[in-house]
């Protein structure tokens, strides 16, 4: 390996960070959710995709089994199942969001902004590639207003996995070669359970409402 | 092997249960497995007394003092809820409530949150409690959802869409607790195990540690339902099954503040106790203040009794963040007081709810005391020890907390609680006179029949335990809470 292939990697950790960020961004325009959900797996991709070239350059082999978990998880097996629920629920598009495309866009300009704000005094930990920490900050602003802003159950659902990719990706550019893999595996498995759990209950309000839409959960008060 | 032990007996209840068993079968492994829960958890007491940790498999789990006191904790109220649960799902399948499928949900998934609880009290390694609590969500927000009302739903998916977002906040400030580590231990992976950051907490980057503990006390907060990230506490508690109900508030809330308490004591032996310490009492007195107005205003049972958790809640985090010794040792006592009191009042409200077949206020009074004679005394009872009133413990571990402060110069938050405490004791006295006393009205003929002493012996079980550690705590267990106590407040 040549002198230059951490500068190299480096680079390569910029890149797919922003381009993580630039999905991110898709996601919260677009309406439909077989396109969100096709969003979100390559946002995965691109997550497995910086493990991968962290386990490379850093020769951490473990990291691997990381990079290999996400992808199985998040690239494949996720949007399977969430394809699954969606036509199982026979929605394909996402109704009238509160705020519309360029409000939306407006609002996560600011968020990335406020990102940016936010990591600037611990940019000095970033381990891997530049401004990683700002979009993982980012991506979980943005998650937290998507989750306000789409009504679908599905929506919001995919909304808190994208602020589960931004965890992550903190995790892999603060940490030295991502977390210990007992607790790689435990979030895995609960994130996994967790879409599962949320598929079940968002049927269920299918079936008990007939819609889906989480502004009509209404009736508890006080 | 105790500690592997404490884990495996409720989730081999739990896997045992997705079998096509009999009811009573399911009700007994589930009873089983928390009685023998408790059995080594007293055994698990003894022998932190004697040792002062407890670890297993490399450290991978640890049980302290504060672990130890919260596996008691957990292994009693899951064991009356189990108790009272099998009389409950029988009424409830006999009117029809619930489908033996939903009620054999209900003996799968509650000793599978019991284990969830207990790994999250004994594992080491953060993000693994991190794991558990995430794990404990989700195995209760199914049982929140079981009986599959419109609003029972809608209660089911707040509390899990609120407790992901906390929760996902609070894997960062563990993930930021991981990068402080890595930071001071550049080459190699750090441990992640709490005891082992505890060694190193002083070395670690103050700015990242105030954001970590901020995160954690957010997300824990949230899952806990401190104020102002309560919303969902009302709503899960008063569509869940009585028993759920009884287990949510009565240790899951205390579950998560056991977590955000292990980031405190790290928090504070890297900063000092000053930071962490007045964020926890300004939600803590929050919470406490904005109970009060909503008891008095509900019109519900249930949601009545979730807000006065909420009140509880806050108590031990102002007992707590006075950190004298002897407040956090009166904050530690009540939670303990505090499992054994709720669940009565939630088995109350669900024989009362099979009875009346609402939770409304004006529908169940006035007079429940001449329908369900044995639960509106037992329920008065418990009632009053909620409310603080001697000979109950509530009114010692209160009386400690803020003779503690006072004693130690804290007069002003001292008072606050004081105050909070009065206020909600008016609220519920006042809505609990409405429904329990008095006669009932004519033309009311909406009861199910039912014996007096149905569903009441998990009550009078809990409520007679009450009373005894009320008058006498066994000297190990004083012992055992105050070494837990110490733990907090910083000293060993």
């Amino acid at each position: 390996m040549n002198p230059a292939s951490p500068e190299i990697g480096a680079q390569l950790i910029t890149l797919m960070a922003a381009l993580m960020l630039v999905m991110q961004l898709l996601l919260a325009v677009q309406p439909m959710l077989f396109t969100s959900v096709r969003l979100y797996a390559i946002q995965s991709f691109l997550l497995a995709g910086i493990a991968g070239v962290v386990a490379f350059f850093d020769n951490a082999s473990h990291v691997y089994i990381l990079a290999t978990l996400t992808f199985i998880g998040k690239v494949i097996f996720l949007p399977w199942l969430l394809n699954r629920q969606l036509r199982r629920i026979q929605i394909t598009q996402e109704v009238e969001p509160l705020l519309n495309a360029p409000a939306t866009m407006m609002v996560c300009g600011g968020l990335t902004l406020l990102g940016y704000l936010v990591a600037r005094p611990f940019t000095s930990l970033e381990r891997l590639g530049n401004n990683t920490l700002a979009i993982a900050i980012t991506l979980v602003l943005t998650g937290f207003f998507l989750m306000i802003n789409r009504r679908k159950a599905i929506s919001q659902v995919l909304a808190l996995l994208t602020v589960e990719n931004g965890v992550m990706l903190a995790a892999v550019a603060l940490t030295t070669y991502g977390m210990p893999l007992v607790v790689e595996f435990g979030i895995f498995f609960d994130v996994l359970v967790a879409v599962m759990i949320l598929g079940i209950l968002a049927y269920r309000i299918r079936e008990t409402f007939s819609s889906m839409d989480t502004s009509k959960l209404n009736q508890l008060k006080g | 092997m105790l500690l592997t032990f404490i884990l495996i007996a409720p989730a081999a209840a739990g896997l045992a249960n997705l079998f096509w068993l009999p009811r009573r079968i399911m009700w007994l492994l589930s009873v089983l497995a928390f009685g023998a829960t408790l059995a080594m958890g007293i055994v698990l007491l003894h022998q932190v007394l004697m040792r002062g940790v407890v670890t297993q498999w490399n450290e991978f789990f640890y049980a302290d003092a504060l672990s130890a006191w919260m596996v008691l904790l957990i292994s009693v109220v899951s064991l009356a809820s189990s108790l009272y649960a099998g009389h409950y799902f029988q009424r409830d399948l006999a009117a029809g409530a619930v489908t033996r499928g939903r009620m054999q949900e209900f003996f799968v998934l509650t000793p599978l949150f019991g284990a969830g609880m207990f790994l999250v009290v004994l594992a080491n390694n953060l993000g693994v409690m991190w794991a558990a609590v995430e794990a404990t969500a989700l195995s209760s927000v199914l049982l929140v959802a079981l009986y599959n009302r419109k609003t029972s739903l809608e209660a089911a998916w707040k509390y899990v869409m609120l407790g992901s977002v906390g929760l996902a906040l609070a894997l960062l400030g563990t993930v930021l607790v991981y990068a402080a580590a890595c930071k001071n231990n550049p080459q190699g992976l750090p441990s992640f195990n709490w005891s082992q950051l505890m060694t190193m907490a002083p070395q670690f980057d103050p700015h990242l540690i105030k954001l970590a503990f901020v995160l954690a006390l957010i997300g824990y907060g949230a899952k806990a339902g401190l104020a102002p990230m309560h919303t969902w506490l009302p709503d899960a508690h008063s569509e869940a099954p009585s028993p759920t109900s009884a287990m949510l508030s009565g240790v899951s809330l205390k579950v998560a503040i056991y977590a955000l308490l292990r980031f405190h004591i790290l928090t504070s032996a890297c900063l000092g106790s000053g930071f962490s310490r007045h964020l926890l009492l300004g939600f803590g007195l929050a919470s406490m203040f904005l109970a009060p107005p909503f008891i008095l205003v509900q019109r519900n049972l249930k949601r009545m009794l979730a807000y006065s958790s909420l009140e509880h809640v806050g108590l031990i985090c102002a007992g707590i963040a006075m950190n004298t010794p002897i407040t956090i040792f009166g904050a530690l006592l009540h939670m303990g007081y505090h499992a054994l009191t709720k669940p009565v009042l939630f088995f109350a409200a669900g024989n009362i709810h099979q009875t009346f077949h609402s939770l409304e206020f004006r529908i169940i009074g006035p007079g429940v005391v001449k329908v369900l004679p044995v639960t509106a005394l037992l329920m008065g009872l418990a009632a009053v020890a909620a409310m603080g009133l001697p000979p109950f413990g509530l009114f010692f571990s209160e009386l400690t907390v803020i003779s503690g402060g006072i004693a130690a110069g804290k007069t002003t938050v001292s008072v606050m609680v004081l105050i909070a405490l009065i206020a909600s004791f008016c609220g519920i006295l006042q809505q609990l006179t409405r429904i329990l006393p008095g006669a009932r009205k004519r033309g009311r003929d909406n009861e199910t029949d039912a014996s007096p002493f149905a569903g009441t012996s998990a009550m009078a079980l809990l409520l007679g335990t009450l009373l005894v550690f009320s008058v006498w705590l066994p000297a190990p267990l004083l012992q055992g809470i105050r070494q837990a106590a110490g733990i907090i407040g910083g000293k060993p």
